[in-house]
């Protein structure tokens, strides 16, 4: 009937010492008791709103226990809350944890502090409706405001962004497995290739691309030494650079750092049987297709990746496989930047080259074996370069009027240099004049040189004339160079960044001399590689040059 | 007497008298008799039993149970324009069979019934039904003061004609006499013809006045002057054309606006054609509105009134000051949001009970459970107290406590007197009293300047929840646990007035701006508003569903605000007595609210931490013209809520000058 059990009533009966209450009795108290309880229960739940508190504490029901004229209860005096326990096995039966004390503990344990003084502090809660964000105001992202701003204001809807939580789909967490099982356990199989074209061309693997490279970058860490797991990864990565559809380039950063890993690592996989050189050749690849694709987007991503190949090139203390594929980094960037990186330096470094390769002097079978990679690599990489100056010449030559027309040429563009080198310092633009150039083509770049000329008055008349007068190939090979500066354009900075110490101008200088000593290039190398480079130069012009 | 004594005396009376014969007679029939009877006596007990069985199942519990019952499958059945009118007559008819149950004794059927139907109610009555649930026995119900008010009082349904047919037809019909009579007994309809009412109408029907709706209603028609007082301050001040400002003019147009509506108000209720009285009030309202200048702020528009109390004057040092503290008055709107200063109070271990901040902000009072009352100088705090000698005039015990154990000065001034927790604290409107009361029933009076005890005003016989100084100081008003309100002036220290009416305890006490009337909340969720002259009450506001925490008035005196347990804001209309709109947005108690001095702002502190700015104007408007439309969806605008770092809003206080004060206790578990 009542909520208070008859057997309440009894134990209550028994403390106060009555022993034999009859059950009818208990039974009619019971609900007069409930009765009371409530009563004084509202009574303090007043008292607690009226002392502006919304939790009860046991000052409340001694002060409505007052208001009845009844003897307050002693030992609950404290102005926190009760901490009440909830009693094992019952639902909604609670008690307070009163821990048994010894009375010796007490008198014996230290006076506790004295309690601060109650006091009080000023802040501006609001200046003109605007809460200053100072450490006294809740932060304005807590998450109870969130909860009101429904109601908050029509005036001023508030736009509270939550956390993004990232949710991928069952399919694609499925999706995903998959190509991680195939590439760590079957790299080679063909349900891998097609996967691979599914990579390329699937439209919804967005979602999954941070997995994608959180992963690879995890697993070429942990499989170095696994040749085909990272040639598989490697593939991997390529077919996501090349699906059109995935904003790859918001993880860079995270994908760059493992590619180049399995360029120049020092040991990949087993170094006698595994043909780790492919490897190397194609991670290169990889780098010059992201850095083609995203280089005019983050403008410090080519140079980085030029850098970390140049350090490990140029250091010789680097094994024999890490300059391979630092060589073929370079190599795979483009010509320009073996002329610039790898030209300069070339002479001395076949000079350390030369004795590892040689039988009497590097008697370790595997390390003369590299040094003759690296020597290929070093060949193909200049031999390209050659390759692709010659071939920009061999369309013009012919061979009568090529010796005069170099020896005019040659003393045209040095005076030339040095108006565009003063006009630099001049116009201090260097970057306006050469886009200007660029975008108007070989043949009106020759107006801006003009228009330098006339700074120098004297000399420049005669190089004008002289300039109009001489041959196409004159004309020919400025508009090319000019070309070529277009193109350099973006690979500019790096180029600022290796020479940092050289004055703009300078670089133009060098620019323009590397296209002038092209040929005389030709001389030098010839001789440190003797007759293998001439395979990657068309005859005729090999017959013109020599 | 039983029978076989009668015929013992019967027996006896004619042996006495020596009729042998016929006492031989007697006899013979006697035997014959009861022979005969034994037969009947057969059969009259299973007629008894019937009857007995038929007459239980007509009184018993279950009666009640399956009248209800079907009443409610019927009502919930019903059509759905007319669902919410029959909707309300089942909670009297629900508390009323729980009531007969219990008072029949049948304490577990009663149970039974309520636990079965409790969640129907719960959202609208929650807390009656928290306290009938209590109620286990016939003596409970007399003894307790809110069922006995339930009994003797009857519930007012508004319900259209149509209905009412329907709901008795269905009663006939169903023959549930039961419910019937419930009906018949508490429940006094007025019946309208035309549409049935709409849902959001009203749910006065629930609360309780303590007397018929024909009484609240002939109050709520009373006359009230709610406008300012002659020759205040503000109207000096415009006189002197202080406040004729290039800003100013530019809000005329509002103000004119202002103006037009009063008198179309006025136009309006005549045409609703209200009593005599409320027409000449509204005429003079609008006649005081048109006279008044385009350039005067919206307070001035407000009619002008005798003071009914003989009122102090007012220093002219003071009055200066006040003055030059109006001409620097902050403009506020809805575009132009106060500036908030916090104090918020530390290390108070829970014990803040209440807290006030003096009308320029530099004097915070709080009163704490342990009966002591604190007071910070708040122009002081920052700066090293010096040590003056003059405290020595003041008793030594005081001095004592001014230096704290360590020697060192506390920051603030400790008022002790009380015997009880301190419930309130209230400036006088010069800052140089204090009154406070408290749980031991009296009310004490400080002064600020010498920090001592002046008065202790005994006439309260329960804890006095709320005390407040009236603005023109003093006459104070306070409200208790006693069910009565009391108006005294400081110089007296026996009431002047006393107000009773509440049925519950008065938990909130405000006076209006022009001192002839003060308005009470109490827990029986009524506002009252009451006359000090005469100490009538003059308009009951029905309307919140649980106890009153706080009052606001409007500087112009036509409206007020009151906030209660469950977060709920109303604003009232004084002279007609209804609510304008209700300010819904806050999730736990409305400990304060404030108007801003021109009254465009108000401002709510609730236990929900926050500070919410409501927007005044619109507030009273929208609801205006939704309701010419007969739209009464009430959509309230608030303009800015500022959350605080757990720290529950106790107070709250406009200076003059418009700057926004707030008080609370940090609260680390909150």
């Amino acid at each position: 009937m009542s909520v208070i059990p008859k057997e309440t009533i009894e134990v209550i009966a028994q403390t106060i010492g009555i022993t034999n209450l009859s059950s009818d009795v208990a039974l009619a108290l019971a609900p007069d008791l409930e009765y009371r309880i409530r009563e004084i229960m509202q009574e303090s739940i007043k008292c607690m709103r009226h002392s502006m508190r919304t939790f009860l504490t046991a000052d409340d029901v001694d002060t409505a226990l007052a208001l009845r004229n009844l003897e307050p209860l002693y030992g609950f005096a404290s102005n926190d809350p009760l901490r009440f326990k909830r009693a094992a096995g019952h639902k909604d039966l609670f008690y307070i944890d009163d821990k048994d004390v010894d009375i010796k503990d007490v008198v014996e344990a230290a006076l506790p502090k004295v309690p601060l003084d109650t006091s009080i502090t000023s802040h501006w809660l609001a200046i003109e409706g605007v809460q200053p964000a100072i450490p006294e105001n809740a932060p304005v992202e807590a998450p109870s405001e969130i909860r009101k701003t429904e109601y908050k204001e029509d005036a001023l809807p508030v736009d509270v962004k939550l956390p993004v939580k990232h949710i991928i789909t069952m399919e694609l967490q499925l999706y995903y497995e998959k190509i991680i099982e195939l590439c760590l356990n079957k790299p080679g199989s063909i349900t891998f290739r097609r996967a691979l074209v599914t990579l390329t061309t699937d439209s919804g693997l967005h979602p999954l691309v941070p997995y994608f490279t959180r992963f690879v970058a995890d697993e070429v860490s942990r499989s170095l030494n696994n040749i085909n797991i990272l040639f598989s990864l490697m593939r991997l990565m390529r077919s996501l650079l090349q699906n059109p559809h995935i904003h790859i380039e918001l993880y860079l950063h995270q994908l760059m750092p493992p590619i180049i890993t399995c360029i120049v690592a020092q040991t990949i996989g087993n170094r006698l049987s595994d043909n780790h050189w492919e490897l190397r050749d194609f991670s290169a690849n990889l780098v010059a297709l992201i850095c083609k694709r995203f280089g005019h987007m983050y403008h410090n991503l080519q140079p980085r990746v030029t850098k970390t190949f140049l350090h490990s090139f140029l250091d010789p203390t680097k094994a024999l496989p890490q300059h391979y594929g630092a060589i073929k980094g370079i190599a795979a960037l483009g010509s320009r930047l073996v002329r610039l990186l790898i030209l300069p330096n070339i002479e001395p470094y076949l000079h350390l080259l030369e004795p590892e390769m040689q039988l009497e002097k590097q008697k370790n079978e595997i390390k003369r074996q590299e040094a003759w990679q690296v020597y290929g690599a070093l060949l193909c990489a200049v031999g390209q370069t050659m390759h692709e100056k010659v071939k920009t010449f061999s369309s013009l030559l012919s061979p009568p009027i090529r010796a005069t027309s170099r020896g005019d040429g040659k003393g045209m563009t040095v005076k030339s240099i040095k108006h565009k080198a003063s006009s630099v310092n001049l116009m201090l633009q260097p970057q306006y004049a050469r886009r200007k150039m660029a975008a108007d083509g070989g043949r009106s770049a020759l107006v801006p040189m003009n228009s330098m000329s006339v700074d120098n008055m004297q000399g420049s008349t005669s190089g004008f004339s002289n300039m109009m007068g001489v041959s196409n190939s004159n004309i020919a090979m400025s508009s090319s160079s000019v070309r070529q500066l277009s193109n350099e354009n973006t690979a500019r900075r790096e180029v600022e960044g290796q020479q940092w110490k050289e004055a703009s101008s300078s670089i133009l200088a060098q620019a323009w001399k590397d296209e002038i000593d092209a040929g005389q290039l030709l001389q030098p190398l010839s001789e440190l590689f003797g007759e293998s480079l001439f395979s990657f130069l068309p005859t005729h012009a090999t017959s013109v040059f020599l | 007497m039983d029978e076989d004594e009668i015929l013992g005396y019967v027996t006896a009376y004619l042996k006495k008298k020596g009729f042998k014969q016929t006492e031989k007679v007697f006899q013979e029939e006697f035997q014959q008799n009861k022979s005969s009877s034994s037969s009947n006596s057969i059969l009259e007990p299973d007629i008894a039993n019937h009857l007995l069985a038929f007459s239980q199942l007509e009184n018993g519990p279950a009666r009640y149970h399956n009248g209800y019952s079907r009443l409610r499958t019927w009502t919930y059945s019903s059509l759905d324009l007319y669902r919410h009118e029959l909707l309300r007559v089942l909670y009297p008819v629900f508390i009323h069979c729980f009531m007969d149950l219990v008072a029949k004794g049948h304490i577990q059927e009663a149970r039974n019934f309520f636990n079965t139907f409790r969640e129907d109610h719960e959202m609208m009555h929650l807390r009656d039904l928290q306290k009938l649930e209590g109620v286990l026995s016939p003596t409970h119900l007399k003894e307790m003061e809110f069922a006995h008010s339930l009994r003797q009082s009857k519930f007012n349904i508004k319900i259209c004609e149509y209905s009412y047919e329907l709901l008795l037809q269905h009663l006939h019909s169903t023959q549930s006499t039961t419910i019937l009579g419930i009906i018949n007994e508490h429940i006094n309809f007025q019946v309208t013809s035309g549409q049935p009412s709409l849902i959001s109408d009203d749910p006065e029907a629930v609360t309780l006045t303590g007397s018929s709706q024909e009484a609240a209603n002939q109050t709520n028609q009373k006359e009230i002057h709610w406008g300012l007082l002659e020759d205040s301050l503000e109207e000096r001040l415009e006189k002197a054309g202080a406040l004729l400002s290039d800003s100013e003019k530019g809000d005329g147009e509002a103000k004119e606006g202002e103006n037009d509506e009063s008198k179309k108000r006025s136009t309006e209720v005549g045409k609703q054609g209200g009593s005599v009285k409320k027409i000449k009030k509204d005429k003079g309202g609008s006649a005081t509105g048109k006279s008044a200048k385009p350039e005067a702020n919206t307070v001035s528009a407000a009619p002008r009134v005798k003071p009914e109390l003989p009122l102090p004057i007012i220093p002219t040092e003071v009055e200066h000051s006040i003055l030059d503290d109006l001409r620097n008055r902050v403009q506020l709107s809805s575009a132009a949001l106060p500036s908030v200063s916090f104090y918020t109070f530390i290390n108070t271990h829970n014990s803040l009970s209440c807290s006030s901040i003096s009308h320029d902000g530099s004097l915070v009072a709080g009163g704490f459970s342990d009966s002591s009352l604190k007071v910070w100088d708040m122009a002081k705090l920052g700066q090293q107290p010096s040590t003056s000698l003059s405290q020595g005039e003041n008793d030594a015990s005081q001095n004592e406590q001014m230096l704290g154990k360590s020697g060192e000065k506390r920051q603030y001034t400790l008022f002790q007197g009380h015997s009880g927790p301190v419930y309130a604290a209230s400036f006088s409107p010069l800052g140089d009293f204090l009154l406070s009361s408290s749980a031991d029933s009296t009310i004490r009076l400080w002064s600020t300047k010498l920090d001592a005890n002046l008065v202790c005003y005994k006439g309260h016989n329960y804890p006095v929840w709320d005390v407040q100084f009236s603005p023109a100081g003093h006459y104070f008003a306070s409200s208790s646990h006693d069910r009565t309100a009391r108006i005294w002036s400081v110089d007296r220290i026996r009431p002047l007035r006393i107000m009773a009416g509440h049925l519950s305890d008065v938990d909130c006490v405000q006076w209006h701006v022009n001192c002839n009337y003060i308005a009470t909340g109490s827990s029986d969720k009524t506002v009252r508003l009451w006359d000090v002259q005469s100490g009538e009450c003059v308009r009951v506001f029905v309307g919140h569903r649980g106890m009153i925490l706080s009052l606001a008035m409007s500087p112009d005196g036509r409206y007020m605000a009151s906030g209660d347990e469950d977060g709920t804001i109303m604003m009232w209309d004084l002279s007609s007595g209804r609510c304008v709109t209700p300010l819904v947005g806050h999730t736990s108690c409305v400990w304060s609210l404030a108007f801003s001095s021109e009254g465009a702002i108000l401002a709510s502190g609730s236990a929900d931490c926050t500070v919410k700015l409501w927007d005044v104007n619109t507030s009273t408007k929208v609801s205006r013209i939704e309701e010419k439309n007969g739209n009464t969806n009430n959509r309230l605008r608030s303009l800015k809520t500022l959350t605080t770092k757990s720290t529950p809003v106790n107070a709250l206080r406009f200076s003059r000058r418009n700057l926004l004060f707030a008080a609370g206790a940090l609260a680390k578990n909150a």
